[in-house]
């Protein structure tokens, strides 16, 4: 089992996972898709839940919002079971992967009237909430559009609303981007900084590395049912970074490249590569007085440390 | 739960006047294939027919069929598209029970289904040239029936939670339908009198046609019935689909179709 993480705000707990388990029969095979998946989510803390097809990812999710009940282990939203507190579910609003989570045939208005009362508002509390939302997320001139008229990104704009309209604490994201085009994705971004910034907690699933690094202050890899790897992002990606330095020079002559060859370090063309920082600057005094075009430290992405760590785990 | 039963009436009229088409398409068919059955059933009994009363019972009993058939499959069927259309999942995350949502959305669609019916039995009133009466005591047997409908109805969702794709036994169920709203139930004797009073939605159809057929008066022992049979029925739909909830969710069959 992976220890829990402090969280961003650290006051208020939102989310606690203990242990869940899910297997499933598929024809005489029982196949564990979920294993001892623990984690927690504090207010205010975006966490992107990471893991290539069939990870268990969405299983996972699905059994934090009540959709899929856990053979083994305990969810808890704000110290409630959605499992067995049905009123627990006001804290839980979620963007359902591949899903299209909206009723085609009705406005952004009306859909935010009707999920909002099916949620547990009031209608005239359910319509106001929906004309905040749908001003906040720039949506209020396709107010009456019918959802089928609205381009992907709208229609995305309009589930993350629905999602939001009864204020809940936790906020489940399947593949948010999933599908968008470049404007959309930094429109839905910045709305998942907003949100987790007015201290809700937010799960996020996502394939698209590049997003999970720029949004999520920890991710959790799950490969094979099991988290592989829980931690801070920047600090996940700090640990992965090392301590390689890149040093390119405008020409390199062969004598000086054989010598810092011989201190430690790895030549290619014009470009030096200094595996640890106390070599550093015992190389470049052995350029001096060399024209040097950059120094840089090379800096892992998640993509690197996802393949490396899923990879490595087969 | 009023809020929640407006919010669901709100959401089956706007759909229902943005795409008229298709309750205009339904009003048609239906009324059509009835004038067409009436105008074959003249033709074969020649110009000096009197339908009189036993006409009245016919529209009466055709116009049952459409409401219980609507009743019946709209729970199946909007699980069905939801699944589909990936809706699903979002109405299991209501702090409500699922049950309650689906019954709530059922009354509120019946509400508008009852619109269509009264345009389709006016039609074929102006059609036939017979025009019904409609005692107040027909609603207690129409709510008998109704109850058992929809507890078939729960039972049909239940099975579509499940398998998600419940055309065959719609239809299979469609033609059983017709014969437990037209057999004469209550003319059987012995074992099979108390078959009758077994089968969902008979025993209420039997007092319905008493009413209007034959112009009786209302059966109130019959009546008590029809009504701990429609109970019994809403109850069993009711079980099963808690059941088929808890059986989905375990299995994670929730979504997907």
């Amino acid at each position: 089992m992976i220890s829990l993480g402090v969280g961003k705000m650290g006051d208020q707990q939102i989310l606690q996972v203990e242990g869940l388990e899910k297997s499933y029969r598929i024809k005489k095979d029982w196949i564990r898709a979920v294993r001892s998946v623990s984690l927690d989510l504090s207010a205010g803390e975006v966490l992107a839940f990471l893991g290539p097809n069939g990870a268990g990812k969405t299983t996972s999710i699905k059994m934090m919002a009540g959709l899929v009940r856990p053979d083994g282990g305990k969810v808890r939203i704000l110290g409630g079971d959605p499992h067995r507190e049905a009123p627990v579910l006001r804290h839980v609003g979620a963007v359902l992967e591949g899903n299209r989570n909206l009723y085609w045939r009705l406005t952004p208005e009306e859909n935010l009237e009707y999920f909002g009362v099916l949620r547990g508002l009031s209608r005239r509390v359910a319509r106001s909430r929906g004309r905040e939302l749908l001003d906040r997320f720039e949506l209020s001139h396709k107010r009456n559009a019918v959802v089928q008229q609205l381009s992907r990104g709208m229609q995305q704009k309009v589930a993350i609303a629905v999602a939001l309209v009864h204020d809940p604490k936790l906020i489940l994201l399947d593949e948010p981007t999933l599908g968008l085009d470049v404007e959309a994705t930094m429109v839905v971004k910045r709305l998942v900084r907003e949100i987790a910034a007015e201290g809700r907690g937010i799960i996020l699933t996502t394939h698209q590395l590049d997003v999970a690094e720029e949004l999520s202050d920890r991710v959790a890899i799950i490969n094979q049912g099991s988290i592989v790897r829980m931690a801070r992002t920047q600090d996940l990606i700090a640990a992965f970074s090392g301590g390689l330095y890149e040093v390119v020079m405008e020409d390199l002559p062969e004598a000086i490249a054989e010598k810092v060859v011989a201190l430690g370090a790895l030549v290619e063309g014009n470009t030096i590569r200094v595996p640890e920082t106390d070599l550093l600057y015992g190389v470049l005094d052995i350029v001096r007085p060399g024209v040097i075009l950059s120094v840089s430290r090379q800096q892992a992405n998640l993509t690197d440390i996802f393949l490396e760590l899923v990879q490595g785990d087969r | 739960m009023l809020e929640q039963f407006l919010a669901e009436l709100k959401r089956a009229w706007i759909q229902f006047r943005r795409y008229p088409g298709e309750a205009i398409g339904g009003i048609f068919i239906i009324t059509s294939v009835f004038y067409g059955l009436f105008l074959s059933a003249k033709y074969i009994a020649g110009p000096g027919l009197n339908f009189g009363d036993r006409l009245d019972a016919v529209i009466v009993g055709y116009g049952l069929w459409t409401l219980v058939t609507f009743v019946l499959f709209d729970i199946a069927g909007n699980l069905q598209s939801e699944a589909q259309t990936g809706t699903l999942e979002q109405l299991f995350l209501s702090p409500w029970r699922a049950s309650r949502v689906f019954l709530l959305r059922a009354i509120a669609n019946l509400f508008v289904q009852m619109l269509l019916l009264s345009c389709i039995v006016t039609l074929i009133m102006t059609l036939t040239g017979r025009f019904l009466s409609f005692p107040i005591t027909l609603i207690l047997p129409l709510f008998a029936v109704l109850l058992g409908a929809y507890g078939l109805s729960f039972a049909m969702g239940a099975l579509s939670l499940l398998l998600k794709r419940v055309q065959q036994i719609i239809a299979i169920v469609q033609f059983t339908l017709l014969f437990l709203l037209t057999a004469p139930t209550e003319e059987w004797t012995g074992v099979g009198r108390i078959v009758g009073f077994l089968l969902p939605m008979s025993g209420g159809a039997g007092v319905l046609r008493d009413l209007m057929a034959r112009g009786g008066d209302l059966d109130w022992g019959r009546l008590g019935l029809a009504l701990l049979n429609g109970v019994v029925y809403f109850s069993l739909g009711l079980g099963l689909f808690g059941w088929a909830e808890r059986y989905a969710k375990r299995w994670g069959k929730l979504s997907g179709y």
